[in-house]
């Protein structure tokens, strides 16, 4: 496949050598010296595209397409039946707003909190699964093998756009600096909602529930502020971390096959170990398609669980 | 000798799947347990399990992020 390519690609080394590089390549951003497309810095941000800033576009297309042009057509219509892929939708916006959020934000505010919910839930779903699809490297063994286009010859760096697209991980929610974006916008939403129900100042002195010894307080109020900022960390982190972690299991069970062949040095073994090791690889990429819809759920269930929170203060 | 901090990462991943599998298999076991006394209780256990449950998940995801980490960043 293209790991071929890129073996040729990367220069000298043992097979274990390249093979962590390989790995690594393969769930990382495209290189940021060479990116997509160079756009200037603007107040000294590099707003050039990378690959995984692709990925966003092509994801926010994708959710656009499935999910916000059917709602709209379907709620145009005179009296709004649902039919075909819009039941999906309405049971999926169904079982969130009903199970995630209304029983964490309260019956009151269902209505302000579902849509942001809802958009995280939808944009991660569909983020985790575009990154399960192998279309570059799809693309990449078309090249190779079929257009026969070669790599270029290992210390010559070709960095055209179909070069860079080739290269890098598809999952954008692999790349922590998005999660992190996500995990912002919770962080502003749990102030948001604390600050709308109780007033600005109220909102944090909730974090200190009146009629406590004073002691208490001299170690609450640092816990509980280092909790505001640990909550959206956990959430990067864990969504970043599921998905990378789930790509490098399925990727270093592939590259034993290139493993077991350099160290005994016979194509015979390689082969045999693929009868293992591409077995394990379809059912470890299965598993991968349950991580994608619990860490989709979890993220989503998580955020409406910190938002209830700063709602309903009842310890 | 230079290699010390792969046998600490070894040590410290076998650590964290015990730790997870110990917490998370509890409350499996309670959560199953509860169902059984109380079948019409089961929505409400299984909301009341999940989110222990990926947050106990989250922190060992945490551990592997940092034991990789360690193997990376030597």
């Amino acid at each position: 496949m293209s790991k071929a390519a890129e073996q040729s690609h990367t220069a000298g080394g043992s097979v274990l050598d390249q093979v962590g590089e390989n790995i690594i390549h393969h769930v990382s951003n495209s290189s940021l010296d060479h990116p997509l497309i160079q756009l200037p810095h603007i107040w000294g941000i590099d707003l050039s595209v990378s690959k995984h800033v692709l990925m966003l576009w092509i994801v926010a297309v994708l959710v656009a397409c499935s999910v916000i042009i059917p709602i709209r057509k379907y709620l145009q219509q005179d009296k709004p039946q649902p039919k075909g892929w819009m039941n999906v939708i309405e049971a999926v916006v169904k079982f969130i707003r009903d199970s995630i959020v209304q029983p964490n934000v309260g019956s009151k505010h269902v209505d302000t909190w579902a849509p942001i919910i809802l958009t995280f839930f939808f944009f991660i779903l569909f983020a985790n699964g575009v990154g399960l699809l192998p279309i570059f490297d799809i693309l990449g063994a078309f090249n190779r093998f079929i257009l026969d286009i070669h790599a270029p010859p290992p210390g010559v760096e070709d960095h055209n756009f179909i070069n860079s697209l080739l290269h890098g991980g598809a999952t954008v929610t692999g790349n922590f600096n998005v999660t992190a974006g996500l995990a912002t916008i919770t962080f502003f939403a749990i102030m948001v909602a604390g600050s709308r129900t109780h007033g600005f100042i109220n909102h944090w002195k909730n974090l200190a529930p009146p009629g406590l010894a004073w002691p208490v307080y001299i170690i609450l109020i640092p816990i509980e502020i280092i909790g505001m900022f640990v909550k959206p960390f956990a959430l990067t982190m864990r969504l970043a971390a599921n998905m990378t972690g789930g790509h490098i299991a399925i990727l270093a069970i592939l590259s034993f096959m290139a493993i077991f062949a350099d160290m005994f040095h016979s194509t015979v073994t390689g082969i045999s170990v693929a009868l293992f090791s591409i077995p394990m690889a379809t059912a470890i990429s299965g598993l991968e398609i349950i991580v994608v819809l619990v860490q989709a759920y979890v993220f989503t269930l998580l955020s409406a669980v910190f938002i209830g929170m700063a709602i309903n203060v009842h310890h | 000798m230079e290699n010390l901090h792969l046998f600490g990462v070894g040590l410290a991943l076998g650590l964290i799947v015990i730790g997870a599998g110990l917490g998370i298999g509890r409350l499996a076991a309670a959560a199953a347990e509860g169902i059984a006394r109380q079948p019409e209780a089961s929505d409400k256990i299984t909301g009341a399990v999940n989110l222990p449950l990926f947050l106990l998940e989250g922190v060992a995801i945490l551990g592997e992020v940092f034991a990789l980490l360690i193997v990376l960043m030597k």
